[in-house]
């Protein structure tokens, strides 16, 4: 005789029992998948991780002082700038010069330094607006520092003339040695300024002004002519009537 | 119960094996011409084996059923494990021998060869898997003798293998190997069974599927395929009587085959 409802139970025993590893590969399967996607996530997460670290690095800068032991973390730019500008509105204290990193480019000193000594020149200076340095004093005296790096600096522009031909570096130069009386330098670089570019007006007249300075009145006379009836310049015809004014007197 | 549709089918699949249900497949068909003509032959000795299921017995008795109206057969179907015993059945059921003491084999021989029949007698042995050694020696000088014509049967397994290879592989002129029954000669047993017996109702509710299950279950054996399409039609006829909603009446529920599988312990659960 048949007991159906204990057939129907042991039947699904066996339902249970045939399908158990069929769920337990997809469990496995499943899991793995999971499993993978969280290790290549946390994968990809520590990269982040890292890649920010590599950025986050350079806002803390730490700096060590020999003699005190002590750090002094400075946040950069900024606070660089806030504190200078304190500096410069209190009183004069004595203050504590820190030796601070500073971003390698960036001229400290030089256009300060030359106060007593205006120079057009430095209106030129390819260089970011001047910082105030932490040594100034608020009596506004010039500084009895005086660092002559000018010099560095047109060395290091002659290199850079001498790699790029940039005429604009040229006309620079030609300028700067014109104004400390280095007529031949002038001269010179002038003339290269004009051989990769002939339309720099400015060029030609440091050329001819650097050429009479040396003794060439007529040829920089006869180069202005030229120029004058090549570009009809003004500023040509005008130094060339000085010339001859000059040269009257 | 009585007018059950199932309960008809259930009785077809009783597991007795009856000559007159006899299903004709193609491939048990060729077995059976190919015994049948080496049964007419002056062979000795005719071994039918295969795996449990496969049909030996039935075809043993179609034989002995078809065999018994033109010449002298005697079917063994259970076997006579004594040997005297044995001799002694054999004498009186052929020879028409009674005596209740033990007959010798001499003895044996000497009755053979004084009784003439126009045809060697045949003596069909069941299970003669289950005979001893020293009767299947007897056995072998009887139809050495030409005294006798046997036909019998084994069981295949790796065991009754290796006694067919002792007693008879040497001796034997014609063995005939039974196979299991594939998907579609099980579907063409059940369905010829089902329709000899006027049921389409039920034949047409078995489909491919189901059958794929049935042959999966009972790895083609019509023994137990017997079993379980009886222990099925007993569930149908249940939920029948209890539950008639719950039959699907154009095709056998895969849940049902394998609830009677569980029943008839095809299946372990």
């Amino acid at each position: 005789m048949l007991n159906i409802p204990s057939l129907e139970r042991r039947w699904l025993k066996y339902k249970i029992k045939s399908y158990f590893p069929h769920i337990l590969f997809s469990l496995i399967i499943v899991t793995l998948m999971i499993a993978i996607t969280i290790f290549i996530n946390l994968k990809d997460f520590n990269k982040q991780a890292s890649s920010t670290l590599v950025k986050q690095k350079p806002t803390n800068i730490v700096i060590q002082t020999k003699d005190i032991n002590t750090e002094i973390i400075l946040e950069p730019s900024m606070q660089f700038i806030e504190t200078m500008t304190s500096t410069i509105n209190q009183t004069p204290t004595p203050s504590v010069s820190v030796p601070v990193a500073s971003p390698k480019k960036v001229p400290i000193i030089q256009k300060t330094i030359q106060i007593s000594n205006p120079v057009k020149m430095v209106q030129n200076v390819m260089t970011p607006p001047p910082l105030i340095s932490p040594t100034i004093k608020s009596n506004s005296q010039p500084s009895s520092i005086k660092r002559d790096t000018a010099a560095f600096d047109i060395h290091e522009i002659e290199d850079r003339f001498k790699n790029n031909s940039n005429p604009h570096l040229g006309l620079y130069i030609a300028r700067y040695h014109y104004d400390h009386g280095n007529y031949n330098e002038a001269y010179n670089y002038a003339l290269k300024t004009n051989t990769i570019n002939n339309t720099i007006e400015e060029s030609w007249l440091i050329f001819a002004k650097s050429m009479v300075k040396l003794g060439k009145t007529d040829q920089a006379k006869k180069t202005l002519q030229l120029y004058i009836t090549q570009s009809n310049s003004d500023a040509a015809r005008n130094l060339l009537d000085s010339f001859e004014k000059n040269e009257s007197k | 119960m009585e007018h059950s549709l199932f309960s008809k089918p259930k009785e077809l699949f009783i597991d007795i094996v009856n000559p007159r249900d006899y299903v004709q497949i193609d491939s048990v068909s060729h077995m059976y011409q190919n015994l049948k003509s080496s049964v007419q032959k002056p062979l000795k000795m005719i071994l039918l084996y295969g795996r449990p299921g496969t049909g030996k017995s039935m075809l043993l008795h179609k034989l002995h059923h078809d065999l018994s109206k033109h010449q002298k057969v005697f079917m063994v179907d259970i076997p006579i494990i004594d040997e005297n015993d044995f001799l002694r059945v054999l004498a009186q059921k052929i020879y028409g021998y009674v005596n209740r003491e033990a007959i010798t084999l001499t003895t044996f021989l000497e009755l053979a060869s004084a009784v003439n029949y126009p045809q060697t007698p045949i003596v069909l042995l069941d299970e003669a898997q289950l005979y001893s050694s020293a009767l299947m020696e007897k056995i072998r000088l009887i139809s050495d003798a030409r005294a006798l014509k046997f036909v019998i049967t084994l069981h295949k397994t790796d065991d009754e293998d290796i006694i067919a290879k002792e007693h008879f592989q040497t001796r034997i002129w014609e063995s005939i190997e039974l196979q299991n029954a594939s998907p579609e000669e099980l579907k063409i047993y059940i369905q010829k069974k089902l329709l000899k017996s006027n049921c389409f109702d039920v034949a047409n509710m078995i489909n491919d599927k189901n059958i794929k299950i049935i042959s999966r279950l009972t790895k083609g054996n019509y023994r137990d395929a017997n079993k379980l399409m009886f222990s099925l039609f007993s569930l149908y006829a249940w939920f029948e009587e209890h539950h008639p909603s719950k039959i699907n009446y154009n095709s056998l529920k895969p849940k049902y085959i394998e609830m009677a599988a569980i029943h008839t312990g095809l299946i372990h659960a």
